[in-house]
């Protein structure tokens, strides 16, 4: 184990690499689920294919291979642009970061989507009645009926769609972003000691899932609240 | 677009994009992997070191060029040079006619070559006095090579007369010169060093013979990486590597990982 000395800090920093990615990424893979979710149940026919399609094409694709193809074909795709309006401009560059989060947030918030179409579709059709009956307005249904009702549904998938996102954080080490295994790799050329090395962010991930783990138990307990009081 | 949208756009472009212009162009970005020791590795203490980072140096020196460095993992490597992520590649990239379709390089600087590996107590001349291998000294003599390789065909070719046992994997080649199963190996000397001869308890082994250099076999070397079409650059390039190879740089930048160098200097003709 001291061949790790003087790698702790590299860890360290990873480590909140990957926490930023997961923030980041766990933020947009919410927007993309709940954008797939109204658009597979709104009424254009439009709306549903576009939805269907992105569905299909992040579900059906490798996950490293969509990194690669944001963080390549965006950089040359947006280059072309740029130099339309300005061909002086040499090179537009997604950095790796940017590249990588939106990358797996696409690819974790198509099966957000599927999730939540599902969520939506559980809620109680009696509650909606009741609620119209109530004479609450649509919007009102909305906060107060459908979403406390669709999250209880949605929430231990949406916690595995959580738990996938920290994995997926280490596909990005593909496109030379400094995160856990990236820096277990530097440490192995120069130390020597793959298996180590490879524990440790091993045991660092297992770290981070675990506490997502935790909250996403707490958040059932708590959504089941109202039916341990009736015991 | 209102004035609010466009406001926002641009900001969100700011804050994920990079767009250069060419005012910033005497600023060079160097793709390498990162993790390729000796030639270029992060330190624990996060500093970049190796031997084509100390090649990068001394051309950014020379030409007063300014770095800046990219890790890029290897699969990735021409991707990234074409998507304009950096602007060479210092990565011990070796020259190849396959490559060359894509992109383009300098002068070599590092080699590519063969060179055996023996027990100190074999007790034969493997060489003449001019350095060619002695067909009559190699019978009898058990050759341990890697399956498939460059060394594995020029032996085949040049000493036929050479009882050889061909092995899986680099490591296996070391395993059995060690047990005797093999006399002589023919490897990379550069490897050779790094993973047997410099290890403690292989002092009864040496590099035999001179180094090997047959390009038809072995390739040219190593070069800088670029994107074509850019001449001037490219000939700047192999125009400071034959510096650094004429005022002993490159020699010295070597002998701070090998016990010998790892160029020719017949390339500074």
């Amino acid at each position: 184990m001291e061949a790790i000395t003087g790698w702790w800090d590299d860890y360290f920093f990873a480590s909140i690499v990957v926490l930023k990615i997961f923030m980041a990424s766990l933020l947009l893979m919410v927007i993309f689920g709940l954008i797939g979710a109204a658009a597979k149940l709104s009424n254009s026919i439009i709306a549903k294919k576009i939805a269907n399609a992105y569905t299909i094409i992040f579900r059906g694709t490798p996950e490293i291979l969509v990194v690669l193809l944001i963080y390549f074909g965006s950089a040359i795709a947006l280059t072309s642009l740029f130099q339309l309006f300005d061909p002086s401009i040499k090179y537009v560059d997604v950095p790796p970061f940017w590249a990588g989060t939106f990358a797996i947030a696409l690819i974790v918030g198509s099966y957000a989507t599927e999730t939540f179409r599902g969520a939506f579709l559980g809620v109680e059709p009696g509650s909606i009645e009741a609620a119209r009956a109530l004479g609450l307005s649509n919007l009102q249904t909305f906060v107060y009926i459908r979403i406390p009702e669709m999250w209880r549904i949605a929430l231990p998938s949406f916690g595995n769609h959580m738990l996938s996102l920290v994995k997926d954080t280490a596909l990005i080490s593909i496109i030379g972003l400094n995160e856990l295994l990236f820096v277990a790799e530097q440490a192995t050329a120069t130390t020597g000691k793959p298996f180590t090395m490879f524990i440790v962010v091993g045991l660092i991930y297992l770290g981070i899932s675990t506490v997502i783990t935790l909250f996403v138990m707490g958040l059932e307990a708590y959504g089941r609240s109202h039916l341990r009081a009736a015991k | 677009m209102n004035i609010l949208n466009k406001k926002l756009l641009i900001s969100l472009a700011a804050l994920m994009l990079t767009v250069v212009s060419p005012a910033s162009a005497e600023k060079l970005r160097v793709g390498m992997e990162c993790t390729y020791a000796p030639f270029n590795f992060k330190t624990a203490d996060g500093v970049l070191s190796g031997y084509d980072v100390d090649v990068s140096k001394g051309v950014a020196e020379i030409l007063g060029l300014e770095l800046e460095y990219v890790c890029q993992k290897w699969d990735g490597m021409i991707p990234a040079l074409l998507a304009n992520k950096f602007d060479l590649i210092i990565a011990s990239m070796s020259i190849t006619d396959k490559r060359k379709k894509k992109i383009d390089f300098s002068g070599p600087y590092r080699d590519s070559v063969g060179q055996m590996v023996a027990r100190k107590d074999l007790g034969r001349d493997l060489f003449d006095s001019a350095g060619k291998p002695d067909p009559a000294a190699f019978k009898g003599i058990k050759v341990g090579l890697e399956r498939a390789t460059t060394y594995s065909d020029w032996f085949e070719q040049t000493l036929p007369s050479a009882k050889v046992v061909l092995y899986d994997s680099n490591e296996a080649l070391y395993l059995d010169l060690m047990n005797g199963r093999t006399d002589v190996i023919m490897t990379n000397p550069m490897k050779a060093h790094l993973k047997f001869l410099s290890k403690d308890g292989n002092d009864g082994f040496e590099l035999a013979g001179p180094v090997i250099d047959d390009v038809d076999y072995f390739g040219v070397g190593v070069g800088i990486g670029l994107r074509q079409g850019q001449e001037e650059l490219r000939d700047n390039l192999t125009g400071a590597l034959k510096t650094l190879i004429k005022n002993g740089s490159l020699k010295e930048y070597a002998l701070k990982y090998f016990p010998f160098q790892i160029h020719n200097d017949k390339w500074a003709d």
